[in-house]
């Protein structure tokens, strides 16, 4: 039962995002070999904030849905090692309000969600850092860690 | 109680240096039990002290043999519950049947009531009625759309050969967005064009995506599997 509302609610998701969505944003279920669509793995694409450090680059994410959506929060990820004070080593990004136990309400939408993780880019937490590396630049060396981040932004343009 | 309060004002005019009075009570009260336990009115009070007084003499007479006592105890205990159901419960029935009796034979009342079950039945009807009228709206609109629908219904499929499917398509760029309608089986090419030329920049200049990935201008909205309101971004290639 639950994996029905989960399936419906991203089914639901996904025709709202077709409509309409934010622009430069990609978000759609996994294809797979088959040509059968896997509405529990989204593959999304995060635009840098114009103005910021991160513009230009467009950044690749994963969600992964369980059959307790919308219950429970999708794990979102960058590639492993993506450099942010916010993001776990293996890419997992810690946001509150992907957090079950903290910001996470059902009525969240994936469009939310892209948006929000758009807006932690350029805003980092650093009440709750996930890496050493990008933490420790970020408190540290404010110059190296700009540096950083751009030469990111250019590791991930547009693919079209 | 009279008696007892001329009695005490007979003698408090003559003890008031003694505390005399203050013994008074006891034996005024002890005189006002027995008056009391005499007084007609207490009737009832005196049966049962009688019929205690009676269980404490034959507990003390008959004593040591438990079957007796024992057989004296259900005795009284009915004796006294016979005693408080002559007593207690006669009265409250009476105003109880004469208060039903009352709503009951009271023509107002009846009068409501059927008033009230007139409603009700009125209330029904009215339903009934209401539903009624609803079927026979709905009858009436399926009556008068069905063909309409069938026509929406059929038109595409034969039209599609000869006048073909319309959707609309937004356009997304940075700015915002724009909506063009356009044949489900028609090239993106057209539609960039009219794109192009609204927001006055060369094709060339112009990149088209849907979900990520650019759209080839030869294709059709059915190669992509677009329907209808389906969005598509154009990004503004950077001279």
């Amino acid at each position: 039962m639950s994996g029905g509302i989960a399936r419906g609610r991203l089914a639901e998701e996904r025709k709202a995002w077709r409509k309409n969505h934010p622009h430069g944003f990609v978000a759609k279920p996994e294809t797979m070999a088959d040509g059968t669509v896997n509405l529990m793995i989204w593959h999304c694409t995060i635009p840098g904030k114009q103005g910021t450090d991160w513009e230009g680059g467009y950044f690749p994410l994963t969600l992964h849905f369980s059959e307790d959506y919308p219950s429970k929060p999708p794990k979102c990820k960058f590639p492993q090692g993506f450099f942010h004070p916010n993001v776990y080593p293996s890419g997992t990004v810690c946001l509150s309000i992907l957090n079950e136990d903290s910001g996470w309400r059902p009525a969240i939408t994936v469009k939310q969600i892209l948006v929000g993780i758009q807006d932690l880019l350029d805003q980092p937490n650093p009440a709750d850092p996930a890496q050493t590396d990008g933490y420790h630049l970020f408190i540290q060396d404010p110059t190296e860690y700009k540096r950083r981040v751009r030469l990111q932004a250019k590791q991930y343009p547009p693919i079209v | 109680m009279a008696a007892a309060a001329g009695a005490g004002a007979d003698e408090e005019e003559l003890e008031p240096l003694f505390d005399y009075s203050r013994v008074q009570p006891t034996i005024a009260f002890s005189f006002d039990d027995t008056d009391i336990e005499k007084s007609d009115i207490f009737v009832h009070c005196n049966k049962r002290r009688k019929v205690a007084d009676g269980d404490g003499d034959a507990k003390a007479d008959e004593g040591n043999e438990a079957d007796q006592k024992a057989a004296a105890g259900p005795k009284v205990a009915a004796v006294v519950d016979l005693g408080e159901e002559d007593w207690l419960p006669s009265p409250p029935p009476k105003p109880k049947s004469t208060v039903r009796a009352e709503l009951e034979n009271n023509s107002l009342m009846q009068e409501l009531r059927l008033q009230k079950q007139a409603f009700a039945k009125f209330a029904e009807s009215a339903e009934d009625f209401l539903e009624k009228l609803a079927q026979t709206a709905k009858q009436k609109v399926e009556a008068r759309i069905p063909p309409e629908h069938i026509d929406l219904d059929k038109s595409p499929e034969r039209q599609v050969e000869d006048a073909r499917e319309k959707v609309v398509i937004t356009v997304q760029d940075k700015a915002g967005q724009q909506q063009f309608r356009l044949y489900k089986d028609e090239k993106f090419e057209k539609l960039f064009r009219a794109y192009a030329k609204k927001v006055n920049l060369s094709l060339a200049d112009l990149t088209f995506v849907f979900d990520g990935d650019k759209i080839d201008p030869a294709s059709t909205l059915e190669d992509l599997g677009l329907e209808d309101e389906d969005m598509i971004e154009v990004r503004h290639k950077p001279r």
